[in-house]
């Protein structure tokens, strides 16, 4: 349970009530799924109410920030408080909002002057694109790595590649992803720059060009995510490998004579992806929020960037919107990955 | 043995499967890597060369544009934009700034200064094909004077309009309510007629679905994507020319150092707003030359001279020390405006003196040596003294109210300069016994309308008009009440400033109207609420393997973005053809041997695993 | 190998400490027992090389960033009586160059480890300190105030931990004290789960029924038997806490929320953003305070992986 605390997920910490709540029928896991299912709409609910009154203690006058520094009269002071909807009393704003939100409409960006949910609906594929590809990569890194250091704990190829994934989870990903555009894009000494320094496409290729294109501005930006990440992923398989090859039924399967490697597939390594695979879905929700830094230093146009824009105004419809969207995402993954626990278990028979 | 042996063997084979899914994954992403250069490396690194014809001029910019529709843009980029796909009534020469026929080709006042009329040019097409007349002018006015929601970006220049009509298609009539000295400035884009009057709502409304955007300016809009690039094609059909570019393309690179990486690559044809850092760099690199131009900003302090509004309530909570001159006049002896030029902006920045920077010639002032508020920490320290300021034994300065005089300073958290030069504000004023606290904010906005600060860093870009910058020290600009927000800058209400600025806004003749400005910026530094420390130069860099050449705005020693006018991409001229091809294809050869060596690199790192894993299986 | 789910209790377990002498007052007692846990400890974590490293490697940092003022000086913070000039390469004056003020990068980077090494510090104790309280409140009362508290705990746990600290930064004014505050109240649910399913462990045993039937109030039984039964749990949180809390203040720093009037590492890596450094090939300005943090958070991390496997050998971290 610890190594959770190492990585900072709660996957592992969650495993053994959805494992308790699964019991051992269809009966008792549609009560889970019920059950499951319910908490997830309250804590969509609460993050709806959060989010709303979250935003409002940012001290601040949106209409006063937008038109500083610019030529405004009072009229036209007034006339952005009524398009904005700021001239209600703070209950009405309230009730407003729920109604719309409810209906997936948050209102209009300030400064974009347009639906929050077609902004946000804009940036939504680069970063899905991103980090969801990220991830793949970096959970399959991971696993694979995790396997094979638990497989063969204490040896010296265990040790570096701990050592090694603890290295680069400690380093700041931003800082990485920098050093990266030094090396890669800038080129450095006889290296020369072979990664575009930033953005997801140079605007000029259709059809497979274009594929290719956005792939070849991708690189570098994974690579850090991959680099940071996949240390999480090695750890929490490692760790849990270790735990089930100390258990009884891998003695007992070795002794009936088992050659190693069967041993290994058909049952430490099903059993041990449990608490894995469970924080690859925690690592799907985190994806929205998490590459604020990555979007920021590779000039991605996702959704992180988006946030950062929209806060510094404030323009709250949009960093209401988003916040949303960052918890909704999270809120959605954990209930995917605490419905399909009781079903990837092989332990509960069904 | 037998029994070793076969675990042994059938050891390997999974782990080389793994190898394998592994090896391919990264394999996709090396390839992605590796081909794409080759295939790219021409395009990219000819980007603004003769490849199939086509020339191409890249733009990096910062900031994400807010809305394509005139109505509603406010950043700068929109407006540049702006400046480029539509004609606006009249513009200014790039070589000093006068004012030089747009749409309208001649302009001239009514006897009693309240009507103007304008002539409107009869050789100027929207892209369309449609004739650009009098009456698309008169409505676009019309429509800003009447629909709140229209006047949301450029509603002050109409606030003063009583009535535009349009006679004829040739001839347009403003009339006024006040004389206005600023209707030869007017910076409004005149929309088409028959485009716009279609549109609904246009709080909403951003121009951005339908492609090209209807303009009459030398260039088209044809493309846009959100924070990715807008990209305009020229206008052939121009009435002063057409531009010799094939494509401009402003593309979006948020972090500064990734769109200077990009300009050393040959990804963008120019890049503004360089550091000194960046600027040195570039200095020695090829084919890039660094444009360091006297900027049109300043760079002041701003001191709160007890914010009040209009019915002369009082409100905020600034320094009450600060409302005596002496403390002013000792804070702004104690800097040292050449260490800020020679350190913060190394010598990218000229020293300030008055408030118009030098670069107006016909507006700028400076103060005579006996009145200069020169770097003279003695001097200070005994205006401090003498005016019954003492320091204590910790060496603290104390307030009349006997407690240590600790003051606090607004800055803007997005801006290097005001962090470094708020360092050594500390260091300089913690000389004098007296304490700075540097508050960096992203949103200034707030505590600086409520009045509640005690200095704050400002900066205004000053138009070749200085109406602007001079109306937001008029008492006219103070909020109403204290929940109002004015126009006003910093508060400042001075009834002498009022005067002469009331007497310019009317003035007509140039020469008299500039010496009414000057005499304003004198008798604002003697009041002592704003000091300015520096006029930052506009720096910027371009490839002059992709432009051969490129009007500054003044033509000597100007600056090319954020140009009052097209001039500069207008006049772009792309460089010759063999230039580029030359280094582009060297560049591929280096990238293709760069990508090889990756290759290589990656491909001995699995060998080395593998031996070491094998090693380990031999345990 | 010991197989009961709670095992980073044993060595604190009272009645274990062996009364050597005849007279002996119940303090002097425990601090018997308190002495030979701390030397059984060592002697186990003694057997983690990486564990050791990390200790090492900590001591030294910290013994830098303590005489710092002895080694560089406070001087070294300086814009006006700065050395040398902007941007300078690395020479012998200056072994990592200057940066755009022209003070020493060197004396910046010891300078820095003060501020880095203080908030993270302060941050993780922050957040262990509310994850403490909440999991064992929770733990010991149970019912539906457990369940409410523990419900908000999940909510705080799906919220996007980084988006939630740069609202906080951004709303507050920028100081380090925001920095540590942003940090501490949004790290610390995973702290509460765990704390609270040691404490539910911990009070099923049968000697705090024995202290309650003699009377031992609520708080006395949260005080004297679970709070010093989930400490060892507590502080391996703290020491991976603080790598963390490092990592997320340069994250801070590096978007422009942090002090900008102290030095610290990622408010270096933000100025030499700023300054252009990427670009310029700036290397020497650009990668100490990059590999700075990423050896103390490494160095933390390792010492904490040491001190969760001596309490709960089965993990095997570093078998």
């Amino acid at each position: 349970m610890s190594t959770t605390s190492t990585t900072g997920t709660t996957a592992v910490a969650r495993a053994p009530e959805a494992r308790a709540a699964s019991g051992g029928n269809v009966h008792a896991y549609l009560l889970h799924v019920a059950g499951r299912l319910g908490g997830a709409a309250v804590s969509l609910l609460a993050v709806l109410v959060t989010s709303f009154f979250l935003f409002r203690i940012i001290p601040g006058d949106p209409v006063k920030a937008m038109t500083h520094g610019m030529p405004t009269s009072a009229e036209q002071m007034a006339t952005l408080r009524r398009q904005f909807g700021l001239d209600k009393p703070m209950w009405q704003q309230f009730t407003d909002y729920c109604a719309n939100a409810l209906t997936g409409d948050f209102g209009m960006s300030y400064q974009f002057h347009a639906p929050v949910g077609d902004l946000i609906a804009q940036k939504v594929p680069a970063t899905l694109l991103l980090t969801g590809v990220a991830v793949v990569i970096y959970s399959a890194i991971g696993l694979w790595l995790g396997t094979r250091s638990a497989w063969r704990h204490g040896s010296l190829g265990d040790r570096l590649n701990t050592g090694m994934a603890l290295t680069l989870w400690s380093v700041p990903g931003f800082w990485l992803g920098l050093l990266l555009i030094i090396t890669f894009s800038v080129g450095f000494g006889p290296l020369p720059g072979m990664f575009p320094t930033g953005g997801m496409e140079s605007g000029n290729e259709t059809g497979f060009a274009y594929v290719i294109d956005v792939a070849h501005h991708m690189v570098l930006p994974v690579l850090t995510l991959v680099a940071v990440g996949y240390a999480q992923t090695l750890l929490v398989m490692r760790s849990s490998l270790l735990d089930e090859m100390g258990s009884d039924y891998l003695t007992t399967a070795r002794a009936k004579g088992l050659r190693d490697d069967v041993v290994r597939r058909r049952h430490a390594v099903p059993n041990a992806l449990l608490p894995t695979v469970t924080m690859v879905f925690i690592n799907l929700g985190h994806v929205a929020a998490g590459s604020i830094l990555v979007e920021t230093v590779f000039s991605w146009p996702g959704l992180g960037g988006l946030f950062y824009q929209a806060l510094s105004v404030p323009d709250l419809p949009l960093v209401q919107g988003l916040f949303v969207v960052f918890a909704g995402a999270m809120i959605v993954m954990n209930l995917l990955a605490d419905l399909l626990y009781p079903l990837l278990d092989p332990r509960v028979g069904r | 043995m037998v029994t070793t042996a076969l675990p042994q063997s059938a050891r390997q084979r999974p782990r080389f499967r793994l190898v394998l899914a592994t090896g391919a994954a990264a394999a996709s992403l090396v390839t992605a890597g590796a081909v794409v250069p080759e295939a790219q490396a021409q395009p990219q690194a000819r980007a603004a060369a003769a490849d199939n014809g086509r020339q191409v001029l890249t733009v990096a910019v910062s900031q994400s544009i807010d809305s394509l529709s005139p109505f509603l843009a406010q950043r700068l980029v929109s407006t540049s934009i702006h400046r480029l796909a539509y004609d606006y009534l009249t513009n200014y020469d790039p070589e000093d700034g006068h004012t030089v026929p747009g749409l309208a080709t001649e302009w001239k006042p009514s006897a009693d200064k309240l009507t103007w009329t304008y002539a409107i040019r009869d050789d100027s097409k929207w892209s369309d094909g449609k004739q650009a007349t009098a009456e698309d002018a008169a409505w676009t006015f019309n429509k800003m004077m009447t629909d709140p929601n229209a006047a949301t970006a450029s509603g002050s220049f109409t606030a003063n309009f009583k009535k535009v009509t349009a006679p004829d298609p040739e001839t347009l009539v403003i009339e006024l309510k006040e004389p206005q000295a600023t209707m030869t400035a007017l910076d409004v884009p005149i929309v088409p007629k028959h485009v716009w009057e279609k549109v609904g709502d246009f709080s909403k409304f951003n121009n951005d679905k339908q492609f090209p955007i209807v303009g009459n300016g030398p260039f088209v809009v044809t493309d846009f994507k959100v924070d990715q690039y807008v990209k305009l094609a020229p206008n052939k059909a121009f009435w002063r020319g057409a531009p010799k570019f094939d494509e401009l393309v402003f593309k979006y690179y948020k972090d500064g150092d990734a769109a200077v990486a990009a300009l050393r690559k040959g990804e963008v044809s120019f890049v503004q707003g360089l550091t000194p850092a960046q600027a040195e760099a570039l200095k020695s690199a090829e084919n890039i030359k660094v444009n360091d131009a006297p900027g049109r900003r300043f760079f002041a302090l701003a001191t709160n001279p007890g914010a009040q509004s209009k019915d002369g309530k009082k409100f905020g909570n600034g320094h009450k020390a600060l409302l005596d001159p002496a403390v002013r006049k000792a804070l702004f002896h104690a800097i040292d405006r050449k260490t800020i030029v020679d350190k913060v902006f190394q010598g990218h920045a000229v020293e300030g003196e008055g408030y118009i920077p030098p670069r107006f010639e016909s507006y700028f002032w400076k103060p005579d040596a006996s009145r200069k508020i020169a770097y003279d920490p003695a001097k200070a320290a005994q205006i401090l003294g003498g005016a019954g300021y003492k320091k204590n034994g910790n060496g603290k300065r104390l307030g009349k109210d006997g407690k240590p005089l600790d003051f606090r300073i607004l800055c803007h958290a997005t801006d290097p300069n005001d962090k470094a030069i708020g360092k050594y504000l500390q260091e300089w004023w913690g000389e004098l016994g007296i304490g700075l606290k540097v508050e960096c904010l992203d949103n200034v906005s707030d505590p600086w309308l409520k009045g509640d600060y005690d200095l704050a860093f400002d900066g205004w870009s000053v138009n070749p008009d200085p109406d602007f910058v001079l109306s937001i020290h008029t008492c006219a600009a103070l909020p109403a009440t204290p929940k109002d927000t004015g126009a006003t800058d910093n508060f400042i209400c001075d009834k002498q400033f009022d005067g002469l600025y009331a007497q310019q806004a009317a003035e007509y003749d140039p020469a008299k109207r500039a010496d009414l400005v000057k005499q304003m910026q004198s008798r604002l530094y003697d009041t002592g609420y704003m000091n300015v420390l520096a006029y930052p130069n506009a720096v910027e860099a371009y490839r002059t393997d992709q432009i051969k050449s490129i009007t500054t705005m003044p033509e000597a020693a100007g600056n090319i973005y954020g140009q009052d006018g097209y001039w500069s991409w207008w006049s772009a001229e792309p460089a010759a053809a063999d230039d580029g091809s030359d280094s582009g294809s060297s560049m591929g050869v280096a990238i293709g041997a760069g990508a090889a060596v990756v290759l290589a690199a990656a491909l001995g790192l699995f060998v080395v695993m593998r031996r070491r894993s094998t090693a380990e299986d031999r345990e | 190998m010991t197989t009961t789910p709670t095992p980073p209790t044993k060595q604190v377990t009272p009645g274990t400490g062996p009364a050597t002498g005849p007279v002996r007052t119940a303090r002097s007692l425990a601090w018997e027992r308190r002495r030979h846990s701390m030397a059984r400890f060592w002697s186990s974590y003694r057997t983690h090389r990486a564990g050791l490293f990390g200790l090492a490697a900590l001591a030294l940092i910290a013994l830098t960033a303590l005489t710092a003022p002895l080694l560089v000086g406070s001087d070294v913070q300086s814009v006006t009586a700065a050395p040398g000039t902007a941007m300078e390469k690395p020479s012998g004056e200056f072994p990592l160059g200057t940066d755009q003020f022209g003070r020493s990068l060197l004396g910046l980077l010891v300078w820095g480890a003060r501020i880095s090494l203080t908030v993270g510090l302060l941050a993780a104790a922050l957040s262990v300190a509310i994850g403490t309280l909440v999991g064992i409140i929770a733990g010991h009362y149970g019912g539906w105030f457990s369940t409410v508290l523990m419900r908000i705990t999940d909510w705080f746990l799906v919220m996007p931990t980084l988006v939630l600290a740069i609202v906080l930064a951004t709303v507050m004014s920028r100081n380090i004290w925001t920095v540590v505050i942003a940090i501490g109240v949004t790290s610390w649910p995973t702290t509460a789960r765990l704390v609270r399913a040691q404490t539910i462990a911990v009070e099923s045993r049968p000697y705090i029924e024995r202290a309650k039937a003699l009377g031992g109030g609520h708080t006395h039984i949260m005080n004297r038997h679970v709070l010093p039964n989930v400490m060892p749990l507590v502080l391996a949180q703290t020491t991976l806490g603080i790598s963390s809390a490092i990592l997320t203040e340069a994250t801070l720093a590096f978007l422009g929320l942090g002090d900008p009037t102290v030095v610290s590492w990622g408010g270096m890596l933000q100025d030499a953003r700023e300054a252009g450094a990427v670009s310029s090939g700036h290397w020497s300005y650009l990668a100490p305070p990059g590999i700075a943090i990423a050896l103390v958070a490494l160095a933390f991390t390792l010492c904490g992986r040491a001190i969760e496997s001596v309490l709960n050998p089965k993990l095997g971290v570093a078998r």
